[in-house]
């Protein structure tokens, strides 16, 4: 017997897995106890991984979707709330890990607990125009002119969140400058005179 | 649609920039020949992917912060002005007001003052015209009457010759002893013959008689 030959129709996705009804709906229990990760989510080196904590069913309208409560980590740090997935639970890209490799997972994600907190500053230097139009423009509206040209950062907030953001004047371990900065693949720049 | 190279292609091609969008129209459905078309996804190396998220993120920090700066220079701007407008610019507002009150009186008088003159034009000139027109109907008036006690005169003069119940005997009496009779001849010289009964007459006693 030939084995059978499976061809993909269609457009490529970036997911990979099932939908969280068509996982959590054969386990026994509605899995509850049970490790799941999103696909997408292993790109990060930590590793991201949620623990079902409660299901829900939905109704007949909502097949493909189901309320799921999970304990989450998400790169290597755990939420201290409950995270709901609804609107989400339709995505085929959730896996479920096998009951014999969920001890080296905590194992991998106990590292990362270990490591100290990220601090991202809370302020960045203005560009160098900006710096010359500022004391033109508050010499222009007789406002008394600035002498640190710094301005706040502006952050989008998201419950995972995983970099603390300074308070006050505590010192940040990762700095934005206005520059270019320094080049992940320097093999990119090559023959180019950086500053 | 015309072609664009029909410009190009000419001996003195013109200039010209021509608007049109060169895709269909959004609410129609994708081309028949499109449909099973999958396009291919964009292939870029791991290096080149880390270094344009770095610079991505980069920028899209930078520009928050920028964005923030202005938006809260903004918004003090705004509050600064509110309480600087409290009191002093509550004494400029009166007097800005005042200020419009007076212009406003003042055009409104000179309006006032334009609209009364020409209002008096305008009455002379529908006295001017009414007085026409009454003029012109008494004209008529006199006219009609005097047409009429012309006309008036006239049957009076013609009643004298009426057949009245009075005189009607000796108006019968009268048609009666003179007959008329309306029939007669013409000759080629014109002379009128009249009566049905009267006797020829000979052509030499004609000439005569004429003569």
């Amino acid at each position: 017997m030939t084995s059978p030959v499976i061809k993909y129709v269609g457009r490529t996705t970036n997911f990979k897995g099932k939908t969280l009804w068509e996982i959590v709906g054969s386990l026994k229990n509605y899995g509850v106890g049970r490790i799941i990760v999103r696909s997408v989510f292993q790109r990060y080196s930590e590793p991201s991984f949620m623990k079902i904590i409660k299901v829900e069913t939905c109704p007949d309208e909502e097949r493909r979707r189901v309320r799921v409560w999970v304990e989450k980590t998400f790169r290597g740090r755990k939420l201290p709330n409950l995270t709901e997935i609804y609107k989400t639970s339709y995505k085929p890209d959730y896996n479920l890990i096998p009951k014999d490799e969920e001890a080296k997972l905590f194992e991998s994600a106990k590292i990362y607990e270990k490591l100290p907190e990220a601090i991202l500053p809370n302020a960045i230097e203005m560009p160098p125009l900006m710096k010359k139009f500022i004391v033109k423009d508050h010499e222009k509206k007789g406002l008394e002119t600035i002498k640190e040209f710094v301005m706040p950062i502006a952050y989008n907030h998201s419950p995972n969140r995983v970099h603390r953001i300074a308070k006050g004047d505590e010192k940040p371990t990762v700095q934005f400058t206005m520059s270019l900065g320094k080049p992940v693949s320097p093999s990119l720049y090559e023959g180019i005179q950086l500053q | 649609m015309i072609p664009k190279n029909l410009f190009l292609k000419r001996s003195c091609p013109l200039i010209m920039q021509i608007a049109e969008t060169h895709r269909k129209p959004r609410w129609l459905p994708v081309a028949k020949s499109k449909i099973y078309r999958i396009p291919k996804r964009p292939e870029v190396s791991e290096e080149e992917r880390l270094e344009l998220l770095r610079i991505n993120n980069n920028y899209k920090t930078q520009m928050r912060a920028i964005r923030r700066f202005y938006h809260e220079e903004m918004i003090n701007e705004k509050s600064s002005l509110q309480s600087a407008s409290s009191e002093m610019s509550q004494q400029l507002e009166a007097d800005e007001w005042e200020k419009c009150v007076q212009i406003n009186e003042k055009w409104n008088a000179q309006v006032a003052a334009e609209r009364e003159q020409r209002r008096k034009i305008e009455l002379a000139a529908m006295e001017d015209y009414a007085l026409k027109r009454i003029e012109a109907k008494d004209k008529e008036f006199k006219g009609r009457i005097a047409r009429a006690s012309a006309e008036i005169r006239r049957e009076k003069e013609l009643s004298s010759t009426f057949i009245t119940p009075d005189n009607l005997e000796a108006a019968i009496d009268h048609a009666l002893a003179n007959p008329v009779d309306y029939n007669y001849a013409i000759d080629l010289r014109g002379n009128i013959v009249s009566g049905r009964d009267t006797p020829i007459v000979k052509p030499e006693k004609k000439d005569q008689a004429v003569a």
